[in-house]
């Protein structure tokens, strides 16, 4: 026999008008092995086929899985129930859009972010579907896989206290993609370029270094060193013409990142 | 130099605030010491005073630091949870999540009220009461400043070391790899300061 487990689950459907946001218990016994995703796809197939979650490839790669549980952003087919204590509460992650119980939209948010930050490479370079691949070097291919390893779960906005303060700040995962774009040759926009997209309080300046983000980070992405050395390089760039250019240029040299200054 | 939109002057505001900080927590830090050379003997720190004095430094500071301060205040402000609802949102958050450096921020909050206060009073009064000697400060404590000082120091103490381990982390000196020694030897220091500070204050209580 397994434990019994109490499952506090946060109902609400916006688009009902009679219904109402409140927390629903359910009880479920426990099996080894048992994750979040298990658990709420028993529920739902043996209490109550109207629960809404989200979920896809139940192995940690699609993101859509996110919710709150017990107050800490996470995946749900990520997270054993066996590390959970016997009661368990579950709410949907919180600045995305609500959809219904655990379901939310996290990819108009990501839309609109990537739209504001320019998320995509930006070249002069016709292409050429002809030509060769031009090479890169392996450690540097390494690192740019390393952050593009997000899988936009969300679970870092809902973690940030500013996100969930402030509506525009762009969180932890589009600075991260920033410095993705910053790292790769292919893209030829300079560290002013980048500072015009993200040198402001709701971009890099609007972090506060809480470390939450990288703290529920299900991909254990370093995502505070990258808000870190993009800080550095837009603060440095935010300073140009006021700063000495020998001081400037010393503390740009020290950024800790591939230059394309 | 490329040309900047007005909105730019205010993303420089990170900047300052980083360097104003960094400026603050330095004094900070050789203030505490130079205040904590009262273990050794009160006549370090009557020497220490006079010499300030006497080359007008301290003079020339105090105002210095208290425009300082009220800068970094400015700046910072901006980020204080004070739009509707927002400190309300920010401490469900908080307790919500249980992570500590979420927690932390709070503390920077509430410590930058303190010291705003608090600074302008301590400056006030030591600059009104010259020359700065031992028996002064002892005489200060005595008259009921002992209280001001039992919540400013540690307020000093708790957001210098927040802020620098703050300003380690958002600017990438401390990366992932380094954060559990970096945050070990914050702690480690803000407790070596405040136990020197509690044993300033201890001595120089007993000097009259």
């Amino acid at each position: 026999m397994g434990r019994k487990l109490t499952f506090e689950i946060f109902r609400y459907a916006p688009l009902d008008p009679l219904s109402k946001p409140h927390m629903q218990t359910f009880v479920l016994e426990e099996h080894p092995s048992m994750t979040l995703f298990i658990a709420l796809n028993m529920i739902r197939e043996t209490q109550d086929a109207t629960l809404q979650f989200d979920f896809c490839c139940r192995a940690g790669i699609c993101g859509s899985c996110g919710m709150v549980i017990n107050g800490r952003p996470g995946l749900a087919c990520h997270t054993q129930t066996i590390d959970l204590p016997d009661h368990i509460s579950l709410h949907p992650l919180p600045v995305f859009k609500l959809l219904g119980d655990l379901s939310v939209d996290t990819g108009t948010w990501f839309r609109n972010v990537g739209k504001k930050i320019e998320s995509w490479i930006h070249t002069s370079k016709a292409f050429d579907p002809a030509a060769q691949e031009d090479r890169m070097d392996n450690d540097l291919a390494t690192k740019i896989f390393e952050l593009d390893r997000c899988i936009e779960c969300g679970c870092c906005v809902a973690a940030c206290g500013t996100a969930r303060m402030r509506e525009d700040f762009m969180g932890a995962t589009a600075i991260n993609r920033m410095a993705r774009f910053y790292i790769d040759p292919r893209d030829n926009r300079t560290p002013a370029d980048f500072y015009d997209l993200i040198g402001d309080d709701n971009g890099v300046f609007g972090c506060m270094g809480l470390l939450a983000c990288d703290s529920v980070c299900p991909k254990k992405l370093p995502l505070h060193d990258q808000l870190g050395i993009m800080r550095r390089m837009v603060s440095v760039e935010s300073v140009r013409g006021i700063l000495p250019e020998f001081i400037r240029k010393k503390l740009a040299g020290s950024c800790g990142c591939h230059s394309k200054a | 130099m490329t040309p900047r939109s007005p909105a730019s002057i205010r993303s420089r505001l990170d900047f300052w605030q980083a360097a104003s900080g960094a400026c603050l927590a330095l004094f900070v830090l050789v203030h505490l010491i130079l205040e904590g050379s009262v273990v050794l003997s009160p006549t370090i720190t009557d020497g220490i005073g006079w010499f300030l004095e006497a080359t007008y430094a301290a003079q020339i500071a105090a105002p210095c630091i208290v425009a300082l301060i009220l800068f970094h205040f400015w700046i910072a402000a901006r980020k204080f949870p004070l739009r509707s609802g927002e400190l309300g949102i920010f401490i469900d958050h908080a307790k919500a999540l249980k992570d500590p450096d979420t927690w932390l921020w709070l503390v920077q909050v509430v410590t930058a009220v303190v010291i705003l206060a608090g600074a302008f009073f301590h400056v006030y009064t030591v600059m009104t009461d010259m020359p700065i000697t031992v028996q002064g400060a002892s005489q200060r404590l005595h008259n009921g400043w002992l209280l001001f000082h039992a919540v400013f120091l540690p307020s000093v103490i708790l957001h210098t070391g927040i802020g620098i381990w703050r300003l380690a982390v958002k600017y990438g000196f401390c990366v992932k790899a380094q954060r559990d020694k970096w945050r070990k030897c914050i702690y480690i220091g803000m407790g070596c300061y405040l136990l020197l500070g509690v044993l300033a204050l201890t001595r120089v209580w007993f000097q009259i």
